[in-house]
């Protein structure tokens, strides 16, 4: 039951060289003004933008099928849409099922002891979308290419070329040297490029969650049924066993997709002041989950079949731990975007907004560079200001909520828990200091720029909504195995 | 090809990965710190010392990597197009 729809003519420009195919006639392009480094959330942003400004663009994914490599299936906030970049709210992306409230349980010896419902949004109006990686970063490619980059897939950055200090290309895993006037790094997390680059260092251990999720089909019915427009947190005491101690790791929580869902859950690769043993702990939590947490055996294990485990890290407290804050996010030649730079919002975890928001910038930026002829560190300055001028960047990856839960180890005071989980995951998340602030300062600055924007906004809403009841999106680019993830036989496929 | 394993359905492993993730036996401590956060068991101890047992499971995550203070892992990606791949990620 494929929930998109394919157009294998749509254009992705081959990858240069595929082992086993003769090198081809002509020699490959080795110039460019903007070369993108990553094909996930952020890079086709960029890349569309600089594209769409006339510069001769490339993007490079190490991955065969954009989104194949990023994990895992995610609920992307509504902020990203409405403040991120226009052709996204203009789009008709592949959405797995519009999120309207946030529902927080909280387990007490395997019972539901209280539910906060405070969090939700009447339909069509949303707080965020649920996607699979591989589609929605699909979607994104596409319309990077459609504006004219060109699509590097299986293509591996390895290295950065250097003239002078400052980044004037990269090295990729064929060894081919690829020139820009500007790089823009938009490889996720881990980051070995702007580490080369002497930008970065890698991430102190405090700062990265190790996420596991299994994702399990389950018919469309049952997900209504049960959940509805919702997507769960299960929040508990250490002594639950049902995940890490507060603050120091996300609940578990459940993803409500088309007919699947995707639960998670994470735990700081530094907890309390150790290294866990998160090979153990890990799939414990999630083995006492299910067997415990009656709502879980009773509503809706008999429903699902698990389909796929998976796992990757976040950067989540980057924005809180000084030493990865403080690290430069652009170069003379080179800037740095995304999780990449550190943008994980620490409150909930969401990297997605401000992945496409800082994209945009540093397409901006990049364009500015290539026109004006200057890529020099003071010029690429500007990527920063703009960052930091942002309603939402910084505010999102310096929020504390998720951090402060911490305090809640020491006592055990079941109301101020309470509390806690209402101001941080229900209603008070829209709390001025929490989100209210940054939504309000971004309404205005939106509508100043474009009053008609208030109608867009809820047309997308609306069309969001039509398109994942009517299960039509905009077609994909296919690949040779077509991008529907076709469960596989076990064994060698 | 690719290579599936029952405890992690759901995503593949295209084959020519190579040696991506070393252990600088030099630097290592033996402090197991990358033994107790891979979800793969892609390390063991031998002789006081981690070395790669095989990254045969490995989802490139890098927490090996992060948590090992000496700098004993060296982490780079494997070749465009190999390795893992997620079918529902
Ligand atoms: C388990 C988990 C759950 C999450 N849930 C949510 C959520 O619900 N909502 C939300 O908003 N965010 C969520 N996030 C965060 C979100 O996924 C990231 O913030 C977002 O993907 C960052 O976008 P990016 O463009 O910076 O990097 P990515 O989207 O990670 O893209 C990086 C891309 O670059 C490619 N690449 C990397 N290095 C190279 C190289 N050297 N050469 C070529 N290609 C390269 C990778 O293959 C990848 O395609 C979650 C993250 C995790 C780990
Ligand atoms: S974390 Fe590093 S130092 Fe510790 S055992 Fe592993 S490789 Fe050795
Ligand atoms: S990258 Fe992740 S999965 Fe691979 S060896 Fe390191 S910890 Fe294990």
């Amino acid at each position: 039951m494929p929930s998109f729809l394919f157009d294998r003519k749509a254009k992705i420009q081959p990858h240069v060289q595929r082992e086993g195919v003769r090198a081809m006639a002509t020699t490959p392009k080795t110039d460019y003004d903007v070369i993108v480094v990553g094909a996930g959330f952020g890079g086709p942003v960029a890349a569309r933008k600089c594209a769409r400004a006339g510069l001769d663009t490339l993007m490079l994914e190490r991955s065969d099928v954009p989104g194949e490599k990023v994990v895992s299936g995610l609920v992307i906030p509504i902020y990203g849409f409405l403040y991120g970049p226009e052709f996204i709210r203009k789009g008709n992306p592949p959405i797995e099922r519009p999120i309207c409230s946030v529902v927080n349980r909280l387990v007490k010896g395997g019972r539901i002891v209280k539910t906060d419902r405070s969090l939700r949004m009447p339909r069509p109006f949303t707080l965020g979308y649920a996607a699979y990686c591989k589609p929605f970063c699909t979607w994104l490619a596409d319309r990077a290419t459609k504006a004219g980059a060109e699509l590097r897939t299986r293509t591996a950055a390895v290295d950065v070329i250097m003239e002078d200090g400052e980044v004037v290309g990269v090295v990729t895993d064929r060894g081919e040297e690829l020139r820009a006037r500007v790089v823009i790094d938009a490889g996720g997390t881990q980051n070995p490029l702007a580490i080369k680059a002497g930008i970065r260092r890698k991430y102190p251990p405090e700062a990265i969650e190790l996420y596991m999720l299994w994702d399990y089909e389950m018919p469309k019915r049952d997900v209504d049924e049960v959940f509805g427009h919702s997507m769960e947190f299960f929040h508990a005491y250490p002594e639950e066993g049902i995940g890490a101690p507060l603050g120091y790791g996300s609940t578990f929580y459940i993803f409500t997709y088309r007919d699947s869902i995707h639960p998670g859950l994470g735990q700081f690769l530094v907890t309390e002041g150790e290294i866990p043993n998160l090979a153990k702990l890990i799939p414990q939590y999630q083995e006492n989950f299910t067997a415990r947490v009656e709502r879980w055996k009773r509503d809706i294990a008999p429903r699902t079949r698990l389909r796929a485990v998976m796992w990757d890290v976040c950067p989540i407290y980057a924005g809180l731990i000084p030493s990865a804050r403080e690290m430069p996010i652009y170069t003379g030649g080179m800037i740095v975007t995304g999780d990449a730079a550190g943008f994980e919002a620490s409150a909930f975890g969401d990297g997605v907004p401000n992945a496409w928001f800082s994209a945009e910038i540093a397409g901006e930026t990049a364009v500015e560079a290539v026109r004006a002829g200057d890529a020099s560190a003071s010029f690429l300055a500007r990527y920063e200001e703009r960052v930091r001028a942002h309603p939402f960047i910084i505010k999102t990856i310096s929020d504390r909520r998720r951090w402060d839960m911490r305090e809640l180890l020491a006592g055990r005071d079941e109301a101020e828990f309470a509390r806690k989980v209402r101001d941080h995951w229900g209603i008070g998340a829209f709390r001025y200091g929490n989100m209210g602030g940054p939504v309000l300062k971004a309404s205005a600055k939106a509508l100043r720029e474009s009053p008609l924007v208030a109608l867009e906004w809820i047309e997308m809403f609306r069309r969001y909504f039509d398109n994942w009841e009517r299960n039509r999106f905009d077609p994909l680019s296919g690949t040779r195995r077509g991008l529907t993830p076709v469960p596989q036989a076990r064994g060698e496929a | 090809m690719a290579m599936t394993y029952q405890e992690f359905p759901g995503v593949e492993w295209v084959e020519g990965a190579g040696d991506y993730i070393k252990v600088d036996a030099e630097k290592c401590s033996g402090c197991a710190n990358c033994v107790r956060v891979c979800l793969a068991q892609c390390f063991k101890i031998a002789g006081k010392k981690a070395v790669v047992d095989n990254l045969d499971r490995c989802m490139e995550c890098g927490a090996c990597w992060y948590v090992c203070a000496p700098d004993a892992i060296r982490f780079s990606w494997p070749p465009g197009g190999t390795g893992f791949r997620t079918l529902w990620g």
